[in-house]
């Protein structure tokens, strides 16, 4: 009998599906391939393979002793961008059928686009819903603001409905989204067993399930994803499982959700709307896990890949919910973690704003596909790639291990000939010049999210994943004065890093609007039917006693203003009454810090709206192992000197060049230097010091 | 300049208007501000002219410009380091009191480089009705607070005696005081990342920067004027109120690199609220210029430079004190906007590289209806309807209008969930969705607008009141273009029900009770009493002949156009949910061959 000792994760992006294999006492083995979609399956496959050929095994053998395998893939999103979605109808309010169009006003013309597009309306639409208007039925029933039920449900009309939209309209998928549904779930659930009833292969989502929170326009919109994207989802889940049960494994299936924990698939595949994004957040639980081996609690997580960069902010180790989430023009309501992104990566096309002498980065993207000019590939745009290799920070002769050489003579031409030649200015000063004004506009883009959230990011850890952050990072980490940054070992596998890092998670809500003077039993009542489920559901995945942690938040405002926060329960649970006096003073210093001094209108009062309870069953994983530091000089793994951009002199100057692979934990690189990883290259700018740590992870001090 | 630190300073700017926004709505924490993102945030130079607009309610952008140059007259030698001056009088610059500017000046080191203005529109400000429109109004006088600058913060203190001062003339002063503090930190943000950036970067070179992007605004928009055909375009606006109806009359005059928009002819000015004065025209004005022709222009003096304004004295859009200007914003200025959006329109769509960017009117005519009363848990509640903010878009000459798409003068609005507005008002509605037949006729179909209606629900005092300035329910105010029909017109109505009805019904034609129309003032919405609204759609653009059929039938599928609207306005001949191509081609004949008749006297 062979010991199970792996812990395999897959992440499936857009463009790489990366692997990591973790164990006990072993190095971490990592594995990367193309993505393969629409069936996704094949890639998973590729990159574990690649994984086990590095660890001298093969797939088989490895899964045959891999205890668990965890899972986040992009196949949801790529069902809403692609519109391959089920044909799905919704039930709703007599009254309020053009919920889904017309998306609170201009909100779903404008959502989710670039200031520079927001200010050409002209030329703004708002996407088509993913139900048709005619597969809409409203039904006669009401609901007031406090959940009393002034008209009852027509069982009638609701039979009459269900038939037209299966038996006409041919409908696949059906959503159930009923007005205020969330205090009063009665009517939904009825129109549920109804369908259930007269057309049992309808995949069916009703709202006070997937989403019972307040908003009918971000309800309805999320019940309506989910029905779309349902049996797709549940479909493919299923399939990757038969794949890795035929490839050997026989364990659980867990699946990354963006709240930033694990279901097992057979539950992930009744919430699609929880896989959304599901692959960066994880990038960011790993931001957090490596902060936390690192006792770096205030964490800036950047990872910037082919086509955008990815911000989030993690702070005091815990990670904020993004407030109105997008996917592709549509919003939803989950508690999904934040993850703020911008069209500039290293395939961000390079150009001249049209009647100014100004460049710009982005947002077109050359993708991988024909991707930067210096790729060879057919691209003929210059991009921030091809300006990474002009100002020094690539060789030409290694990329990627060397499995791919880079043309740097097209680059050279393409760019003089499109931007150097119309700004008067010689190649490396322009590509000097396009380096300095990316990297301020992420200065920028970072600058305007921590105060967003009411934060210095002179508080903060800089980490720098994904392919093309490590050159830029010393530069904008340096103008935002972080203490300092962190390039980890895993940069180019985040995501992948991000799953193992993860529990498995099941968050519930209950709203209810209550004053800040409710007695504590009030509040333990609402939470009471909440924690059996909880305590159930583990209990039924195998997770009881001390493998179980229940987390209470309550989301608080001021009465009159439009700003809720989500406060954690710091005291005991369930509650005392101090303990409710503790989370209502807790709730005013966040809410000043993140709103700014004086924001508060304590006259009006204060209100809870929305209770959480986030259930974590622990699971068990092999902890990393810091190899010993050794000595600090690293001259044993110089590659040669070549001229490179220094910001300092913003000229272009001699500098030494490092192997990473022959870099030992210890050593200390003095700056400027460029650090070439068989994935990526770590720029130290003039006066910084990067140090290689126990994890292989480059710090870089900035002072 | 080194075009590098070019572009780095000026997406910094950017970014200075963006972070001040941010500030201004966390503190405000208002619906009006957060939704509807009724305000506005810019920088403007030493002097006064305009440095970088944000996207928000732009006829403030020209508007805190006069506003700036004002205080520099008004408190000469004496503005010092650290003031905010509050200002909102509207004949000298504000366009109506309840929009309040904080105007503050940036020092460096001593020295005056630039200013940064704000506005919200506030809880209150003390008018005869609550709110901030004030139909009731006769003069300027009535229309609540109104100065033409007082230092609200002098020195980086808080003038207690002037704060206090106003807030005892207010609704709300607790809300008011929110507002307030909003912009102060707004202004506050500001300055500080300006400051941050001129010690980045050196006074000098930030001032080139700053002077080279007015410059560049200023060549970019002469350049688009060159490419565009000159001549001469004109738009008739007309603006009923209580059975009066007033015009507002425009000619834009384009010749060269220049454009004039003059607006001789049109009405005197009112005895009702609805006027505006010089500075409220000229931003109303610039309101869609900016987006429509300087969609990729940096908004700033460079593109206000090319442009003048004749706008006779004593008329509607340039009103003598003390003529009363609460409802201005939806009223004279919206009409400015309109006419604005067609001349410009016109303009665009004579020219074959720009004929694309040309679009029909947008959503001409707010319905602004503020609701006040106690509500469900005993405390007051006075607001917009933020429905007002969803109006819908014009045609385009590509394609249709976005139904319930919002307004150009204001970008990013966005209206209230029906769950949000129950749980703050004491009402219920009863529908919410957009209005069968209201999008302007035309080959590019006007988008829709919409229709609701509302009934008191558990109000503690039996139901509420709303302030009422409903303009346009006589004629159409969303022009359309080129052969477009314009989109249909607003409409209020007071449904009075029988005692103890409890209505749900799905139309205003079902619901029992007399109906009453109501277009102006202050009104009771009580017992089982229902309020009814439509809002106006898009003008379209283009012959409706000339629409393909399958548009119209997706459209009569959708339900924004009804089966008699097909074959009357398009003829296009629809039966059991299909095509009747032979009737649609002979009922096209007829309608043409009518018109043809109408054209021809026997």
């Amino acid at each position: 009998m062979t010991e199970k000792r792996y812990l395999v994760a897959t992440d499936v992006g857009g463009t790489c599906t990366d692997t990591i294999v973790f164990a006990a006492g072993e190095p971490v083995h990592l594995g990367k391939a193309l993505s393969t979609p629409p069936d996704f399956a094949d890639g998973v496959l590729d990159s574990i393979r690649v994984a086990a050929e590095s660890m001298k095994t093969t797939v088989p053998s490895l899964l045959a002793r891999t205890s668990l395998f965890i899972h986040g893939s992009t196949v949801v999103d790529n069902t809403i961008l692609t519109r391959e979605g089920s044909r799905a109808g919704l039930v709703t309010t007599e009254g309020f059928e053009d919920t889904l169009m017309i998306t609170r006003g201009a909100y779903g013309r404008w959502g989710g686009l670039t200031e520079d597009r927001v200010k050409h309306p002209v030329r703004t639409e708002r996407a088509a819903p993913l139900v048709d208007r005619d597969c809409v039925v409203g039904v006669a029933e009401r609901v007031d603001y406090k959940g009393a039920v002034i008209r009852e449900l027509d069982e009638e009309q609701v039979k009459k409905g269900l038939r037209f939209l299966v038996d006409e309209k041919k409908v696949e998928a059906i959503a159930v989204s009923l007005l205020w549904s969330f205090y009063h779930a009665d009517h939904e659930r009825r129109v549920k067993d109804i369908l259930a009833r007269i057309a049992p292969q309808v995949y069916c989502t009703v709202s006070s399930d997937i989403a019972p929170t307040p908003g009918e326009y971000e309800r309805t919109s999320t019940t309506a994803i989910n029905a779309y994207a349902g049996r797709i989802t549940a479909d493919y889940l299923k399939s990757l499982e038969h794949l890795l049960a035929g490839s050997g494994y026989k364990g659980p299936v867990m699946v990354m959700q963006g709240y930033g924990g694990l279901l097992p698939a057979r539950e992930a595949a009744e919430r699609s709307i929880g896989m959304l994004e599901c692959g960066p957040v994880a990038g960011v639980i790993g931001s957090a896990a490596l902060g936390a081996v690192l006792d770096q609690p205030n964490v800036i997580a950047t990872d910037m890949g082919g086509t955008t960069f990815k911000v989030s902010v993690i702070q005091d180790g815990k990670i904020e919910y993004a407030r109105e989430p997008m996917v592709d023009r549509f919003h939803y309501t989950q508690p999904k973690i934040e993850v703020v992104s911008i069209g500039a990566g290293g395939g961000s096309i390079i150009s001249l704003e049209p009647g100014r002498k100004a460049p710009r980065v982005g947002p077109r993207s050359a993708g991988a596909r024909p991707g930067p000019v210096c790729y060879g590939l057919g691209g003929t745009e210059p991009t921030l790639t091809d300006v990474f290799m002009l100002i020094g920070y690539m060789d030409p002769k290694i990329f990627l291990a060397g499995a791919m050489t880079l043309d740097r003579e097209g680059a050279r031409r393409a760019f003089e000939e499109k931007i150097a030649q119309p700004l008067g200015m010689s190649v490396e000063d322009a590509a000097m010049g396009v380096f300095r004004v990316a990297a301020a506009q992420i200065t920028d883009l970072i600058h305007e999210i921590t105060v967003e959230r009411g934060l210095d990011p002179r508080d903060f850890v800089l980490h720098a994943f994904g392919g093309s952050c490590g050159m830029l990072a010393s530069v904008f980490g340096a103008e935002l004065s972080v203490k300092s940054i962190v390039v980890p070992y895993t940069a180019s596998v985040n995501c992948a890093f991000g799953l193992v890092s993860a529990d498995i998670v099941h968050a519930y809500s209950t709203t209810m609007v209550l004053p800040a003077d409710t007695t504590a039993e009030k509040i333990n009542a609402l939470y009471a039917p909440m924690i059996e489920k909880a305590k159930k559901q583990l209990a039924e995945e195998g997770f009881t006693g001390n493998k179980v942690r229940l987390e209470w938040s309550i989301d608080l405002r001021y009465s009159r203003q439009v700003h809720e926060v989500t406060t954690p329960v710091r005291a005991k649970t369930p509650l005392d009454q101090a303990g409710v006096q503790q989370l209502i003073s807790d709730f005013e210093a966040l809410y000043e810090r993140k709103y700014g001094k004086g924001s508060a209108y304590r006259e009006a009062g204060v209100e809870m709206t929305l209770f959480r309870l986030t259930a974590r069953g622990l699971l068990e994983r092999p902890e990393l192992q810091a190899a010993k530091m050794g000595g600090a000089d690293a001259s044993r793994a110089k590659a040669g000197k070549r001229m490179a951009f220094v910001e300092a002199r913003n000229a272009m100057a001699e500098v030494d060049v490092y192997d990473f692979e022959r870099l030992a934990p210890g050593n200390v690189i003095p700056g400027p230097a460029v650090i070439h990883t068989p994935i990526t290259t770590v720029v130290l700018q003039a006066g910084q010091k990067g140090t290689v740590d126990g994890y292989r992870n480059v710090l870089i001090d900035l002072r | 300049m080194d075009p590098i630190t070019f572009s780095i300073i000026r997406h910094r700017l950017f970014r200075v208007v963006d972070e001040a926004v941010i500030t201004l709505k966390h503190v405000s924490g208002s619906a009006i501000t957060n939704e509807g993102h009724d305000l506005m945030v810019s920088l403007y130079r030493a002097d006064g002219a305009l440095l970088m607009g944000g996207v928000g309610f732009l006829h403030h952008l020209t508007s805190a410009a006069e506003a700036c140059k004002a205080i520099i007259r008004k408190f000469q030698g004496k503005i010092n380091e650290g003031d905010i001056v509050l200002r909102n009088g509207p004949s000298t610059a504000a366009l109506h009191t309840s929009d309040i500017y904080l105007v503050a000046p940036i020092h460096h080191q001593g020295r005056l480089v630039a200013w940064s203005a704000c506005f919200v529109h506030v809880f209150d400000i003390g008018a005869m009705n609550p709110g901030g429109f004030a139909p009731d109004a006769q003069d300027i006088f009535t229309e609540g607070f109104s100065s033409p600058g007082i230092k609200l913060v002098d020195r980086g203190e808080l003038r207690e005696d002037v704060w206090s001062t106003l807030l005892n003339m207010v609704r709300g002063p607790e809300m008011v005081a929110l507002d307030l503090r909003s912009m102060i930190a707004c202004n506050n943000v500001a300055r500080e990342r300006m400051l941050a950036l001129i010690d980045k970067y050196g006074p000098q070179t930030v001032d080139e920067a700053c002077r080279t992007l007015i410059e560049q605004s200023e060549s970019r928009l002469r350049q688009r004027l060159r490419e565009l055909p000159d001549g001469s375009w004109q738009s008739r606006q007309y603006l009923e109120v209580k059975g009066e109806t007033y015009k507002v009359i425009l000619t834009m005059k384009k010749q060269g690199d220049s454009l004039v928009f003059d607006f001789t002819g049109s009405s005197p000015q009112s005895k009702y609220s609805v006027n505006c004065s010089k500075w409220a025209s000229l931003g109303g004005l610039f309101a869609p210029l900016f987006p429509l022709l300087c969609y990729d222009i940096v908004w700033n003096e460079g593109v206000i430079k090319p442009v003048r304004m004749i706008a006779p004295e004593g008329s509607i859009v340039n009103c003598a004190r003390p003529a009363p200007v609460s409802v201005a914003t939806v009223g004279a200025i919206q009409s400015v906007n309109n006419a604005a959006c067609t001349t410009i329109g016109k303009m665009l769509a004579a020219s074959d590289k720009y004929r694309e960017e040309s679009t029909a009117v947008w959503h001409a005519n707010h319905f602004a209806i503020f609701m006040f009363g106690t509500n469900q848990r005993g405390g007051l509640s006075i607001g917009i309807l933020t429905e007002t903010f969803a109006g819908a878009g014009g045609a385009r000459h590509f394609g249709d209008g976005v139904d319930i798409g919002g307004e150009i003068p204001n970008p990013i609005s966005r209206m209230a969930n029906v769950e949000t507005i129950e749980a703050t008002f004491p009402i219920r509605y009863l529908f919410r969705r957009r209005l069968q037949d209201s999008g302007g006729a035309g080959k590019h179909r006007g988008g829709a607008g919409g229709e609701m209606a509302i009934v008191a629900h558990d109000a503690p005092d039996g139901g509420i009141h709303y302030v009422v300035s409903g303009k346009g329910t006589k004629f159409p105010q969303s022009e359309g273009l080129a052969g477009g029909y314009p989109g249909a017109v607003n409409d209020y109505v007071w449904v009075h029900a029988p005692k103890d009805a409890r209505l749900f019904d799905q139309s205003l034609q079902a619901m029992p009770g007399e109906k009453q129309p109501v277009t102006w003032g202050v009104y009771p919405l009580m017992g089982s009493d229902a309020l009814y609204v439509r809002w106006n759609g898009g003008g379209g653009i283009g012959d409706p002949l000339a629409r393909e059929p399958e548009k119209v039938l997706a459209d009569v599928i959708q339900g924004t156009v009804s089966e008699h609207a097909a074959a009357e306005l398009y003829g296009v001949v629809i039966r059991n949910g299909a095509l009747d191509t032979a009737q649609t081609d002979a009922k096209r004949k007829a309608l043409r061959d009518a018109r043809a008749r109408e054209a021809l006297p026997a």
